[in-house]
């Protein structure tokens, strides 16, 4: 696994440069949290035939900042996009939230320590 | 005719399906123009209980309760991660024995979603008949593992029991009888109308949209997307058993139909492979230490790629496992396929995406 860091303002520009849909499969989005109350966002690739060949882009961000969306780039990358916003309650462009929580569900279950 | 637009939800309840999962189509007179899809109706909160409520030797067991389908695909993606960790050595009985349970997940899902098929275009006793003959795989299941669903085999560091010689004859009769009656489906899905013809050019997928939309696992394949993880992973050795990627062309109802029917019958002659070139030696050997550091996992689960994100910190609680599971994210891929066709094929196409709401709600 091969890990680059980016910044919120690279992100588009970085994935859009990287990503040729023919060459690398997006595998998922993912977030976890870290210190200091920041949380880390991972964009994750695989490259189509080839062997455990797989690129992660992240940020590491505090939890109140709107997170860029890359679905202009990945139309998959949605799904995932609205997961991660319900799971952790942070803020995805274009990512609006109830995927899965319904309004009296706990908030960001995957983003509190409970 | 007038273009009127109009509503018709297909679930949460229907009866062509099986789990709960809601597409709200908007339709022009009987055109799908516009898909909604909601998948959020019994969420369970698993990844949160990974981390919070069990220590890391015993997750593997609560991940293989996500899916009764694909219980050994979840619990060795997890057991690999974990390994990874460790920098733990597996040998290769307990990696040939892995994939002997990994292919008969394969093919009774294939064959359970392959009777779906069947139902919904009306032809029940094809149904009954692939349902039948899909016992005999749950039977050889319990033969290995204990248990016809919801095996706990798979363990850190290898698997939790061995093949007996007697088990190993009554499995490889059971697999051949099986290849014959598999070998009738494929004449079955060729031949007859409400099989072959009745699906061809219903619900496609081209190459381009399914890179487009990352497709994966057999609704990839049937596009020609050559994406299949067990070409594409070292953990266990498929090459050296007789692997072959199935592909078509034509991304129809039909096309997935032929591949999984071609995946069945590559996934008997690799557990044949396996049973009569298993390798001698142990199949356990004990991992040292505790997990530190993040690794990620795929593997191909029968609806396309399933794949683990850990991330341990040395303690017995891990800080997150993420879980990417095929039919969640292939869900802008399905409603991308249900544009433009007709409401009345709406429950088949949806059948042939063999869609997994027990993985999606994990």
């Amino acid at each position: 696994m091969k890990k680059i860091r980016l910044t919120l303002e690279d992100i588009k520009v970085k994935v859009a440069e990287f990503y040729d849909a023919k060459v690398w499969h997006f595998i998922t989005l993912n977030a976890l949290l870290i210190e200091n109350d920041k949380i880390e966002i991972q964009w994750m690739f695989s490259k189509y035939e080839s062997l455990e060949d797989i690129v992660v882009y992240y940020v590491e961000v505090e939890r109140d900042i709107e997170i860029p969306s890359i679905e202009e780039i990945v139309p998959s990358a949605t799904i995932s996009q609205r997961e991660i916003v319900d799971m952790f309650g942070i803020k995805i462009e274009n990512s609006e939230k109830g995927l899965y929580l319904d309004k009296d569900s706990i908030e960001m279950p995957l983003g509190c320590a409970i | 005719m007038s273009k009127k637009i109009i509503q018709i939800p297909l679930g949460s309840q229907h009866i062509a399906l099986l789990e709960p999962v809601k597409f709200n189509f908007k339709c022009e007179n009987e055109k799908i123009v516009h898909v909604d899809s909601d998948v959020g109706f019994v969420h369970r909160g698993i990844e949160k209980a990974c981390t919070t409520r069990y220590k890391y030797d015993a997750v593997g067991y609560v991940v293989a309760r996500i899916c009764g389908l694909c219980a050994i695909t979840h619990s060795l993606s997890y057991t690999v991660a974990i390994e990874q960790l460790l920098d733990a050595k597996i040998t290769e009985k307990a990696k040939y024995l892995r994939i002997l349970l990994l292919e008969l997940d394969r093919i009774h899902s294939h064959m359970l979603c392959l009777s779906h098929t069947c139902e919904n275009a009306g032809f029940e006793a094809m149904f009954m008949r692939i349902m039948g003959d899909r016992e005999m795989i749950m039977e050889i299941q319990e033969l290995l593992t204990g248990n016809r669903v919801q095996f706990d085999f798979i363990s850190i560091g290898g698997v939790n029991r061995d093949l007996s010689p007697a088990h190993a004859k009554v499995i490889l009769e059971k697999l051949k009888l099986l290849r014959v009656k598999v070998l009738e489906y494929v004449d079955e899905f060729n031949n007859n109308w409400s099989l072959s013809l009745k699906f061809k050019g219903i619900g496609q997928m081209s190459l381009d949209d399914a890179y487009k939309f990352n497709a994966i696992g057999p609704l990839a394949r049937a596009s020609g997307l050559k994406l299949d993880v067990r070409n594409e992973i070292e953990y266990l050795p498929y090459k050296e058993i007789g692997y072959v990627m199935q592909t078509e062309l034509n991304g129809d109802i039909d096309a997935r139909n032929r591949v999984r029917l071609n995946e069945i019958l590559n996934s008997i002659e690799m557990c044949e492979n396996v049973i009569e070139g298993l390798p001698e030696g142990e199949i356990f050997t004990k991992a040292k230490g505790k997990p530190k550091g993040e690794s990620i996992v795929r593997f191909e689960a029968p609806r396309g790629e399933l794949a683990y994100y850990i991330k341990g910190s040395g303690k017995p609680m891990l800080e997150r496992v993420r879980i990417k599971t095929p039919t969640f994210a292939s869900v802008p891929a399905f409603s991308h396929i249900f544009l433009g066709e007709s409401y009345a094929d709406a429950a088949a196409i949806l059948a042939s995406f063999d869609p997994c709401l027990s993985c999606t709600a994990k």
